[in-house]
């Protein structure tokens, strides 16, 4: 029964490869952004999810963890001489100036970083709770878009950083993407995956069996930190410019929306979400430009998307919380369960 | 010997004195009661035992083999590891988890492994997660909640969910128990169940229990001791037939039952 599960999982993952291969062949650049905006929106949400969904923390810090992430990806690979070219103004400092990384340490330097910064923001904000925890991550967000302005000798201040070598492809987003997917499955199974959803259900009672709130709330928020690190230096290197105001609060608000929508606490519903969400940005940005009916023109309005979103999101919020999964998430259960050649099995443990 | 020891605690809120210098010993093995009428302070001492409140004033001992360890400043966690668990007077379950999760989750604090380890399942963590699964269902079965193990724990009736609450105190491994109000919203039959369990998850787990209760029937079956707490203040404690005779018990109670 395991085997044939662990079976079916490989099954499934080359079975996504050949497709990925597929895409690469048959698919214009415009369509390979989305893909691996799609890849990279999983590994941004499903950290969200870790700290919001599972962990019950209500932290709305992402943009400046993805800032911080992007930032550190995109310093270590750029080429010294494209460093000199960005940073007219203001010579950068010596010890960034000669560095150029591979992208796989500089990823992963990227993640280090970006949660050694959440372990430190995290000490002191994490005693906080609900919207007070909100609204400090929302204040460190902001306070790192200023201060990555201001320190125009490793930021480049607001010029921002251009011609960062575009790494990221569909084996860098997806791997991620897939890796992040399998390390919140198994964490989530360990005994601190229950710890975290123990404090999500309620607190006090967490503490009084012995869960020491502090330890398990700045893990969560650490290794969230080190995947958004993470998903911001694969959008960094996709993208090829950064600037600070990229990392403003819409995208926080972006990856809420994948979450809230996926379902609170749902791995599955997560990354179906980032999928969806992603693609129907794109989609919809119809709305913002004009559309030409042939016997109309319909004006459009800068920002509809982002209203529908936001509607989108309030709906959800009123009339069903649970979101497309709940905290519920794929098993082959699914399908045996649909086909019904198999006797359903004894009921599953509620993840 | 004792092993539990509430010196002269005050908590106050603002102007009102909640629990005044309550002072209490608990002995290895005993079972002992706390009554008292409505808003007595009988939640807030266990909260100031457990960590919850810091007393205003005050101090909480747990001694071990001739330790004496205080505890005043502790926090809840700390306590529990020590060896102090609790129910909660309106049932505080993880609610969308499921029974199994419910135990399983309190045998977290004696987990050694990292989460590295757990995580990537290797052979030290596997052998501790048998063994909390293990030990985990063999609670469930003796409080015979195994059949419904993977129900949602809100799912379960009321006084299932009671007994759930214990099972999964019990699985920090206690060696004193704090039940607040356990028969709260029990029937007659039902709370006498519960007073038969009590008295045996006691014996078999060598537990000393310190048990908030209203039903003064249930209390005086079952405790050895009863402290006796009304508007803070403890006016009377000693043997269930002590207390029932107590001038200042029957008073207090007058107008409560
Ligand atoms: N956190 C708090 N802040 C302010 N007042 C509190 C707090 N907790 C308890 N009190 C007050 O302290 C008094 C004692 O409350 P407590 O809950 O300890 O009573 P109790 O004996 O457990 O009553 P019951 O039988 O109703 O459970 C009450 O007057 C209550 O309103
Ligand atoms: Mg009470």
């Amino acid at each position: 029964m395991k085997k044939e599960r662990i079976l079916l999982n490989i099954g499934a993952i080359l079975g996504f490869i050949i497709l990925l291969f597929i895409f690469n062949k048959t698919f214009d650049s415009y369509q390979m952004k989305i893909l691996n905006l799609c890849g990279i929106y999983i590994v941004l949400g499903l950290s969200m999810n870790l700290i919001n969904g599972f962990t019950g923390l209500f932290s709305l810090g992402h943009a400046g963890f993805m800032a911080v992430g992007a930032y550190t990806a995109g310093l270590l690979t750029m080429s010294p001489a494209m460093k000199e070219m960005n940073f007219f103004m203001k010579p950068i400092i010596p010890f960034l100036a000669k560095v150029e990384w591979p992208f796989l340490p500089a990823l992963l330097m990227a993640g280090v970083v970006t949660a050694f910064v959440g372990f430190l923001i995290g000490s002191p904000v994490l005693k906080l709770k609900d919207d007070y925890l909100a609204i400090a991550t929302l204040g460190f967000s902001e306070i790192i878009r200023v201060v990555f302005v201001n320190i125009q000798s490793v930021t480049n201040g607001a010029l921002g950083l251009k011609g960062l070598p575009t790494h990221t492809n569909i084996w860098w987003s997806w791997g991620t993407a897939m890796i992040t997917i399998v390390f919140m499955v198994f964490l989530m199974k360990s005994s601190y995956g229950r710890a975290f959803k123990a404090i999500r259900e309620d607190e006090i009672a967490a503490e009084a069996m012995g869960i020491s709130l502090f330890k398990h709330k700045v893990m969560s928020f650490t290794m969230g930190a080190f995947f958004a690190g993470v998903g911001g230096a694969l959008l960094g290197n996709l993208l090829g410019t950064i600037d600070p105001n990229m990392f403003r609060f819409v995208l926080t608000f972006n990856i809420l929306l994948i979450v809230v929508l996926g379902g609170i606490g749902s791995i599955t519903g997560t990354t179906i979400s980032a999928v969806i969400v992603t693609v129907a940005m794109e989609v919809l940005r119809v709305l913002d430009e004009t559309i030409n009916l042939g016997f109309v023109q319909i004006k459009g309005i800068p920002g509809m998307r982002m209203v529908i979103f936001s509607l989108l999101l309030m709906i959800v919020i009123l009339f069903y919380q649970q979101g497309l999964l709940g905290t519920n998430e794929f098993s082959w259960d699914w399908f045996s369960k649909i086909k019904g050649f198999k006797k359903t099995p004894k009921k599953e443990v509620k993840q | 010997m004792s092993i539990l020891r509430a010196d002269n605690i005050t908590m106050r809120f603002g102007g009102l004195v909640a629990v005044s210098k309550f002072d209490m010993t608990l002995n290895e093995g005993e079972i002992v009661g706390l009554i008292g009428p409505n808003g007595a302070g009988k939640t807030t001492a266990f909260n100031m035992i457990t960590g919850v409140y810091k007393p205003t004033e005050g101090s909480v001992f747990f001694q071990d083999d001739k330790r004496d360890i205080d505890i005043t400043q502790s926090r809840p966690d700390e306590i529990t590891k020590l060896g102090v668990a609790r129910t909660f007077q309106n049932i505080r379950l993880f609610k969308e988890l499921s029974v199994l999760d419910n135990v399983l989750i309190a045998n977290h604090l004696r987990l050694k492994s990292d989460v590295f380890s757990a995580m990537l399942t290797l052979p030290n963590y596997r052998k501790e997660e048998k063994a909390m699964y293990e030990k985990s269902i063999h609670l469930l079965e003796e409080v015979g909640l195994k059949e419904l193990m993977y129900e949602k724990s809100t799912s379960l009736p009321y006084g299932k969910q009671r007994r759930l609450e214990i099972a999964r105190a019990l699985a920090t491994n206690p060696k004193v128990l704090l039940l607040d109000e356990p028969a709260a919203g029990m029937n007659p039959k039902e709370s006498l169940e519960l007073m038969d369990f009590i008295a045996d998850i006691r014996e078999r787990f060598k537990l000393t229990i310190f048990m908030i209760e209203h039903h003064m029937q249930v209390v005086m079956g079952i405790c050895e001791r009863i402290f006796v707490l009304d508007h803070g203040i403890t006016i009377a404690q000693g043997t269930p037939s002590e207390i029932q005779n107590n001038e200042k018990v029957i008073e207090a109670y007058l107008g409560v039952d």
